[in-house]
Formats: structure tokens, C-alpha cells, sequence
């Protein structure tokens, strides 16, 4: 029994120090200076789910940047991305609506909201005999939502869709479970766009879906509409790419059909007007070619900071996202800010101060 | 042939009552088989699609972006876990230990019974009702979510299980021992310790086994109090990340490459998982032999 | 007792004095630890209830039959009926499928003896232990895609077929369910229900077993007859055990039953249980309004159902211990009791 309680000692003992030497491994190798520059801090922020692999592909790149900034991001939806950030248990927010007039009043101190990228809410389907680009508008979507269209070969689909011979398969509409800005988005554009909508079910983070299934987040929403056949949902462009799911073609208010890219989002963005306000977005661009329903996604600061290590890590990495981080954006299928759009947002954080005292970013960040 | 229930007749068996006897058979080994499959299933299932993640990188890197997520890994979730477990431990099983000793050396009262009757509900407390009540208590308190959370929500769990398990065992301890202890002079408290607790030793580390493979594989509580998180963590008051916690991540995200990193992680959790539990059969037959 | 101060010799008053105070401060420590988990109990309940009142304040009763939930401010509405439904629904397949099963299987244990019982009974056991997640990956990985392409189609045309029944399968197979959450839940609760199932029919006394064998029953006629009637309560107890788990767990079906808040006649359909509910929803959920107390809500739910079924079973199986004056109540439950992550 002593020789059990050796072992059990012994291995305990050899876990312990197992697990330390990784933690400390890991933490010099971060630690290592890069020229003896302002290397950051470890950050929280929380929030939106469809800017989440943009962000944790820039985290990761402002890692090289300012070697101690450790950002921790959790995508738990843009409700939840407010609340964080009104009870100020992380440091920044993420929201893919705009702040709204409860919300706004809700808030501690003054804050700073500003767009970090485009993207699109699109229309995704799974349907076995149809290929991506089928053309649809508001008002057929909307009814198919509302539960009026059953089956993908109805009418109403195809008098938009001439010459395509559509399947006889019955419809399964996928929606979010959760509370989430590209809910926002897509209500939006479906009340703009349909009457019965907007009276029967509205716009909100989260509605009464009249029919469907629930998916959580935009990574559940995708993984349920590529499981059925016969599904489909509303989806962040980047997650409809990389799901390999059939896109919708558009028909904006010209009349004209948009397929969603990276190129007819980003017409849209030209729109974008500064200051923030809780209606602010870029639905419906009047701009030709521009996707209908584009949309930015808003990252939320408090103007006004008291650590230094951490506002100096926030506003370099802002910088860092408005300028260089725009780069990659498109490798993930976002969209970039247009650059006069970039540079409102990064007037916006100029406003930033640490205990009064105005931000200028690192070396490390405009060098 | 019988009329009342529960009346046979006698005599040679033939016909009805054959086939209603081979019926059964029949029965019992269907219910062998459909219970046996899918257990094996997935054990075998599980081996064969983590075997491919585990990998240096998966040990000992953080995630990687989107852009090479097979290039990191879930080190944090490792530290993670050992951390929440780690403090859990250390509080629920003195906590424990010194309820089991109170149950089977002194309990024998109606206060013994209350106390075995609660450690019996908190036992079937739905572990992710255990982690409601710590977020409530915990997390809103210290205003964000933390490894300090984690661990307590584990302690909810896990104290009930050392404390039964250790009367159990305790129990086990013929009383021969205990009077000879007290006959030789020893004070009570020194006879337990010094005595009884060491003759169920393997037993007690049984009991401390069980509690920890419960912990280890828990996800429901940490979600709601530890967040998660994609970098090491070592401070208790800050988000952590756990094992079960990111393979449920993992296996709701679209990106393939992360799929594999779920079963990765839930090979290891199994492993750990069984580990213990036959540990824990190996340890209380000795224990048993040593008794007899 | 006076031997004692005979042994222990001169200056012997103070050093007892001493010792019995060190005993009495062991025992009242251990007595203060114990009742510490009553305390623990009790501030679960009051945490869980103090946070959930709000919503039971606006909303009483209605909360238990308010069948649209809707955490939006300004138009917040909480019922709880779709989850209580999905619980239901899906603990009654694990039930129904999942209880036969096991005791079944703990017949047949019970039965066979020798080089086969043994190692099967230990690899139920340990089985018992495999986490949560690790059963809802499989379930979302492997079973899911069997079950929408051939199981639940097959279901659907032939039971789908049958009246009455046949409502139950209905509807497109394909998506997530309440029948493929049921079915993840029948195979998780099979361990416990095995285990605790064979414990209580180990301690009904063989004689009776023999006598009736000796007598000429066949073996079915002999389980009949001189098992089942003594460990029914048992079994049922068994039973509960294996519903409150269902009941509770979480995470192995939020990955496979939708989480959509919903109430149907077809199994075949997407729903959300208590439990799935609250995980899906909480890192989410706002300060601002009622949310975050409607999900204490129901975990208030969830608990007291729990804690109900908890003492029910623990009553009826030690029934069938005292019944046939084996070993405790107690002993039987730890037995067969290998907790299980969820």
C-alpha cells in the first residue's frame, strides 16, 4: 500500500512539474523581446461570431507584431458581446448591429465604436441537384421563411429562376439559436425588403422564427444546413465559402441579381457613415454591382482608459487592424474596408486616452 | 395449462413453455449484444479517429489562426484542465475525506443520516445545474469568468462522490481493528487516522480516483464558468480553457482540420477516463483481499 | 476506560485531558465538514432560487406553460413547456429503449456465471465513466448520419405507417432530432441501469431461484416467478436512476437534438431539453432583462425534478433490499454507482 502511494506520489509529482515546465516554455517563448519595443498585453474581448476567424488569424499576426499581446477572444454572439462589454468584464466588444438606444444608455463611460471589416450575409442552401447562383429576392425569401413556400420547385422560385429545373424537395429552413448581429443584418434586409415580414416578425438579434431549426452560431448554422437536403439559411460569407454550400444570387433594388464576393460586398461599404448610430448600415447600396446585403461589424472600446499596457495594446492593435491587418482579410473571404472608411474609423479611435492622456501608436505598428 | 398468474404447471416442459424459455434466452442475449455494440462502437471509434491528431504540436502548441489550424494545438486546454481538476481536488477531497470519516466513525445518529441523504441528492445534482449556482455565486461576483469557478463547480461534484465512497470504504475496515486500537491505549482520533484511514488507504485513493475521472471529463459546468480560452492560463482568476470544453468547441466548428483535434482530445480524456476506472477496480479488489 | 490511565502513567490527568479535547476537536470537525454539505445543498438552492425569482415574480405560473420564449428586450417572454417537453420526450425514448436493455443485460449477467460474467460486468462498469462529450461527438459523427440516412427513413416507413403510433414518425429524417437524442441518451444511461439492475437482483436469495428450478421451472419461469417480484421495486428504482441522468445530461445532446424550442407529435423533429437549452443560451445571455433569470429558472426546474427522482429511487431500491434482508440500501447503491461526466 506504501509502494501505491509512492507511485501515486511520484506520478503526481511528475504531472506537476510536467505541466509547470509547458507553462513556462510557452510563456518565454512569447516573452522573447523584438527589439526592445512596447511588446503589449494579454487581452479579453468577446463577441460576434461571424468576425471570429478574421480576428483570430489577426490576433495571431499582431502576436509577431507586439510579442506579449495575447489576445483572448470568445465569439459568444453580439448580445453577448454588449453585455460583456457593458459590464466591462472584458476589455473589448464585438458586435455585428450597431449599438442600440437601450444599449448605448446602459453603458458606464464613453465609448468608441468602429467598423473592422466587411462582409455579407448571404443566402446558403444544400440542395442536391442545384447549383450555387440560383437567383432569389426579399419577397420570395422571405415567404419561404414565413413557412408560404414549402418546396424548392415552387412557382414563386421558379418564375426568378427560368431555364433551371428545380428538385422536388421540401424546404428546411435553418436559422440562428442564439442572439446574433448577422440576425440583425439579415431581419433587416428582410423587413426592407417584404412588408409581411416586417409587420409578422420584425427585425431584432433574435426573432420568432415562424418555422426551421435552430443552429448556434454561424458555425452551427452552416453545419445544419450542410447535414440536410433541402436546407437553407442565412450565413456570413466566410462560413458559406469554406462550407462549400450553394450562395444565392441577390436581386437588388435595380433589379439586377448579385452574386455575393468579396468585390460586390466591398461596393457596398462606401456607404458607411460616421458617427455610429444604431441605424446605421449598408443594406441596399444604391452603388452598382454592390451585394444588398452587405455589412460591416463594429468593435466597441471605452474611450477612456486607466491601464496603460492594456490601451496601448488595444489602440496599436486597432491601428494595426485598420491598416496593415486589411491585407489579409481576403484570404478569409471578408472584404476590406474602403480605405477613406478605414481612415474615419481610425480618426474615431484618435479620440482614445489612457488617464487623460492621448495614444500614439508603437513604432512597431506604423513602421 | 396455468390459470392464475403466477402458477405453472408442472410436468415435462414441451411446447408453450419451451419456447417461451428459448424466447428468453433469445432476449437476454439480444440485450447483450444491442447494449455491448455501440459501447465498443465508440471506444474503438474514438481510438482510431484521435490516434491520427495526437502529434508534438498538438501537446504543446497553442491553436493556430484559421488560415494553418493544423499547425497548433490545445496545450492550453492540457494546462486547462490540470489546473481547474488540480484545485477542485485539493479542496474536495479533505472535504470529503473528513465527511466519509464523520459518516462511518461517528455517524449513527439522524444528523449521520440527513448528511448521507444530501450527499446522496448533491450525487445526482445534473452537473450543469452544478455550474448555474457557481456561476451565480462566483462569476457574477468576481465579474468574470475564471478558473477559480471552474474548479468550484467541480467541487459541487465531486465532494458528494469522495465523501460516499470513502464511508464505503471506511466501513470496509473490520471493527476488530478499531478496538484493538482503542484497547491499546490509542486515542479515537489517532485510531482513525493513524489506524483505520491507513488500512483503507487503497480504498480512499479509490474514492479520490473516482471523484477526479468525473471531473476530468466534465463539460456542461465549465462552460458556464471557466469561458475557455486559447492561450495558457495559470492565473485562477481569469478565463481558462478545459479539455472536454474545446473538443465541444471543436466539434461544432465547420473547419475539418479542428475535427480532428476533437477526437484528438477525446481520445485523451477517454484514456485518462479509463485509466482510472480500472485503476480504481484494480485497487478495491486488493483492497478487498487485504480485508478478507 | 480506566485501564487507560492506568497505562499511560504519571502526569496522566493533563495528557488525557489534552487527548480527549484533540478527539473531540476531530470529531467536531469532521461532524462541521459534513454538515458543510448540507449547507452546500441548501446555498445551491437558495443561489438558484434568489436568481431565478425574478422571472417566477413576472411571470408565475406562466413560466411552466408559456410555450414561446424570447429573450429580445422589450419584448420578452418566457416559457418553459418546449424544454419540459424535450426533456420528456427525449428521456422517455432513453426509457423505453434504454431500461429493457439493461436489465436485460443484467439478467443475463446474473445468469451466466464464470470465465464470461466477470469481465463483462467490469467493461459495463467502466464504460460508465466515458465523458459526456465523448458520447455526443460519436452521436454527432457517426450516429447522426446512420440515423438520417438509413435508421430513421426506414422508421418512417414502416412505423410511420402504423395509426396512432405513427405519428410519432413522421416527417423528414434528415437534421437533428429528438429520436437520435434519445437514442444517445438510452446508451449513456445503459451502464447505470445495468449496474444497479444486477446488484438488486444478485441479492434476491438463490434458494428461492432453486427452488423453483428444482421444482421443474424452466429458467424463464423461475426469473418470473422468483426474481422479477422481489426486485421490481428495485428495477424501477434502477429505472429512475437512469431517468434522472437522462434528464440531467448535457452536452451529448445539445449536440444532436437542434436546440430548437419546439413541441410536436414527431420524433423526427428538432427540440431542445432543460439542459441543452441552458448551455446553448448562457454564455449569451444578457444582464439587462430577464434572461439570464429565466435560465436559472429553469435549472430550478431541472433540480427539483432531479432531486425528486434522486430520493424516490434511493427509497425504492433499498425496498427491495430490506424486501429480501440482504445487505443495506446503501451498499447496494454504491455498488453500482460509477458517477458519469456530463
Amino acid at each position: 500500500m506504501t509502494k501505491i502511494r509512492r507511485l501515486a506520489g511520484a506520478g503526481v509529482l511528475a504531472l506537476t512539474i510536467a505541466l509547470v515546465a509547458m507553462a513556462c516554455s510557452s510563456n518565454s517563448s512569447t516573452s522573447g523581446a523584438s527589439g526592445g519595443g512596447f511588446e503589449g498585453a494579454a487581452l479579453t474581448g468577446a463577441g460576434a461570431t461571424f468576425p471570429d476567424p478574421i480576428y483570430e488569424q489577426w490576433f495571431k499576426d499582431f502576436q509577431q507584431v507586439e510579442s506579449g499581446a495575447k489576445i483572448n477572444y470568445q465569439a459568444i454572439g453580439s448580445g453577448g458581446g454588449v453585455d460583456a462589454f457593458t459590464t466591462q468584464t472584458v476589455d473589448f466588444g464585438a458586435s455585428d448591429a450597431p449599438l442600440q438606444a437601450d444599449e448605448i444608455k446602459a453603458l458606464p463611460a464613453p465609448y468608441i465604436e468602429l467598423p473592422t471589416v466587411l462582409g455579407g450575409v448571404v443566402i446558403a442552401y444544400n440542395v442536391s441537384g442545384l447549383d450555387s447562383g440560383l437567383k432569389l429576392d426579399g419577397d420570395t425569401v422571405s415567404k419561404i421563411l414565413l413557412g408560404d413556400i414549402k418546396n424548392w420547385n415552387d412557382q414563386s422560385i421558379a418564375a426568378l429562376n427560368p431555364g433551371v429545373s428545380l428538385p422536388n424537395t421540401p424546404i428546411s429552413v435553418v436559422h440562428r439559436s442564439d442572439e446574433s448581429g448577422t440576425t440583425f443584418v439579415y431581419t433587416s434586409w428582410l423587413s426592407s425588403q417584404s412588408k409581411d415580414w416586417d409587420t409578422k416578425v420584425g427585425a431584432d438579434k433574435a426573432v420568432q422564427w415562424p418555422t426551421g431549426t435552430g443552429g448556434d452560431g454561424n458555425d452551427g448554422v452552416a453545419a445544419a444546413i450542410g447535414q440536410t437536403d433541402g436546407s437553407i439559411g442565412y450565413l456570413s460569407f466566410d462560413f458559406a465559402v469554406s462550407a462549400n454550400l450553394g450562395i444565392a444570387d441577390i436581386k437588388a433594388d435595380d433589379g439586377s441579381y448579385i452574386t455575393p464576393s468579396i468585390d460586390s460586398i466591398s461596393k457596398a461599404g462606401g456607404g458607411l457613415t460616421f458617427p455610429i448610430k444604431p441605424t446605421t448600415n449598408i443594406l441596399n447600396s444604391s452603388a452598382t454591382g454592390a451585394y444588398p446585403i452587405a455589412t460591416t461589424t463594429y468593435l466597441l472600446l471605452y474611450k477612456d482608459g486607466t491601464d496603460v499596457n492594456k490601451t496601448q495594446t488595444i489602440f496599436d492593435f486597432v491601428t494595426w487592424a485598420l491598416t496593415k491587418g486589411q491585407a489579409t482579410v481576403q484570404q478569409l473571404n471578408y472584404s476590406p474596408l474602403p480605405s477613406d472608411i478605414a481612415s474615419q474609423g481610425l480618426t474615431s479611435l484618435s479620440a482614445m486616452t489612457v488617464n487623460g492622456q492621448p495614444l500614439t501608436a508603437s513604432a512597431a505598428v506604423t513602421g | 395449462m396455468s390459470a392464475a398468474a403466477g402458477t405453472v404447471s408442472l410436468g415435462p416442459v414441451r411446447g408453450i413453455r419451451r419456447a417461451k424459455d428459448t424466447g428468453f434466452t433469445v432476449f437476454l442475449w439480444t440485450c447483450a449484444v444491442l447494449a455491448l455494440v455501440p459501447l465498443t462502437w465508440i471506444a474503438f471509434y474514438v481510438v482510431s479517429k484521435g490516434i491520427g491528431a495526437l502529434s508534438w504540436n498538438f501537446f504543446t502548441k497553442e491553436p493556430a489562426g484559421p488560415l494553418n489550424p493544423q499547425e497548433g494545438g490545445i496545450v492550453q486546454s492540457f494546462v486547462g484542465t490540470g489546473l481547474i481538476v488540480g484545485l477542485a481536488t485539493v479542496i474536495a477531497v479533505p472535504l470529503g475525506i473528513l465527511s466519509g470519516i464523520y459518516l462511518a466513525e461517528y455517524g449513527k445518529g439522524r444528523t449521520a443520516s440527513a448528511i448521507r441523504l444530501v450527499a446522496y441528492v448533491l450525487l445526482s445534482t445534473p452537473s450543469i445545474v452544478a455550474g448555474a449556482f457557481i456561476w451565480a455565486l462566483v462569476v457574477v461576483a468576481l465579474g468574470n469568468f475564471s478558473a477559480l469557478a471552474g474548479g468550484l463547480s467541480l467541487v459541487v461534484l465531486m465532494w458528494p462522490i469522495v465523501a460516499i465512497a470513502s464511508e464505503a470504504v471506511l466501513r470496509l475496515v473490520p471493527q476488530e481493528l478499531r478496538e484493538g486500537a482503542l484497547a491499546l491505549g490509542l486515542p479515537r482520533w489517532k485510531a482513525i487516522v493513524r489506524v483505520v484511514m491507513p488500512t483503507a488507504g487503497a480504498g480512499l485513493l479509490t474514492a479520490v480516483m473516482l471523484a477526479v475521472a468525473r471531473a476530468l471529463g466534465e463539460t456542461a459546468p465549465v462552460l458556464l464558468t471557466a469561458l475557455g480560452n486559447d492561450y495558457i492560463n495559470t492565473d485562477i482568476r481569469a478565463p481558462t480553457d478545459a479539455v472536454p470544453l474545446r473538443v465541444y468547441d471543436y466539434a461544432r466548428t465547420p473547419v475539418e482540420a479542428l475535427h480532428g483535434f476533437a477526437w484528438g482530445g477525446a481520445l485523451v480524456l477517454l484514456a485518462a477516463v479509463l485509466f482510472l476506472a480500472i485503476s480504481t477496480r484494480v485497487l478495491s479488489n486488493r483492497q478487498q483481499k487485504r480485508i478478507a | 476506560m480506566s485501564d487507560q490511565t492506568v497505562v499511560l502513567g504519571a502526569g496522566a490527568p493533563a495528557r488525557v485531558r489534552r487527548s480527549r479535547l484533540i478527539d473531540r476537536g476531530f470529531r467536531g470537525t469532521t461532524l462541521v465538514v459534513g454538515l458543510g454539505l448540507i449547507a452546500l445543498l441548501a446555498l445551491m438552492l437558495v443561489e438558484l432560487t434568489t436568481g431565478a425569482w425574478r422571472t417566477f415574480d413576472a411571470f408565475g405560473l406562466h413560466f411552466f406553460v408559456g410555450t414561446s420564449w424570447n429573450p429580445v428586450s422589450g419584448r420578452e417572454d418566457f416559457g418553459a413547456l418546449p424544454f419540459i417537453f424535450g426533456s420528456l420526450v427525449t428521456s422517455g425514448v432513453a426509457i423505453v429503449i434504454g431500461v429493457p436493455i439493461a436489465v436485460g443485460l443484467a439478467l443475463l449477467l446474473n445468469q451466466v456465471r464464470g470465465s464470461i460474467a466477470n469481465p463483462l460486468t467490469v467493461f459495463v462498469d467502466i464504460l460508465a465513466a466515458i465523458p459526456s462529450v465523448v458520447y455526443g461527438l460519436w452521436a454527432l459523427f457517426v450516429l447522426k448520419p446512420i440515423f438520417d440516412s438509413s435508421v430513421e427513413p426506414f422508421l418512417i416507413g414502416t412505423l410511420g405507417k402504423v395509426p396512432l403510433i405513427g405519428a410519432l414518425f413522421r416527417g423528414k429524417a434528415q437534421g437533428p432530432d429528438l429520436f437520435t437524442a434519445g437514442v444517445i441518451l438510452a446508451i449513456m444511461i445503459l451502464p447505470i441501469v445495468t449496474a444497479v439492475s444486477r446488484e438488486v437482483i444478485a441479492v434476491v436469495p438463490r434458494d428461492l431461484r432453486e427452488a423453483a428450478l428444482a421444482l421443474g421451472a424452466t429458467r424463464y419461469e423461475s426469473v418470473r416467478l422468483a426474481v422479477l417480484p422481489y426486485a421490481r421495486s428495485g428495477i424501477v428504482g434502477a429505472s429512475m436512476l437512469g431517468l434522472g441522468r437522462a434528464l440531467g445530461e448535457t452536452i451529448a445532446v445539445s449536440l444532436v437534438v437542434g436546440n430548437t424550442p419546439r413541441i410536436g407529435w414527431s420524433l423526427m423533429q428538432p427540440g431542445a431539453t432543460i439542459p441543452s437549452w441552458i448551455a446553448s443560451s448562457f454564455r449569451e445571455a444578457t444582464s439587462v432583462g430577464l434572461h439570464r433569470s429565466a435560465l436559472l429558472a429553469l435549472a430550478v426546474t431541472l433540480v427539483i425534478v432531479a432531486f425528486f427522482l434522486a430520493v424516490l429511487s434511493r427509497l425504492l431500491v433499498r425496498r427491495t433490499a430490506e424486501l429480501v434482508s440482504g445487505p443495506s440500501a446503501d451498499e447496494v447503491l454504491t455498488e453500482g454507482i460509477y458517477p458519469r461526466a456530463g
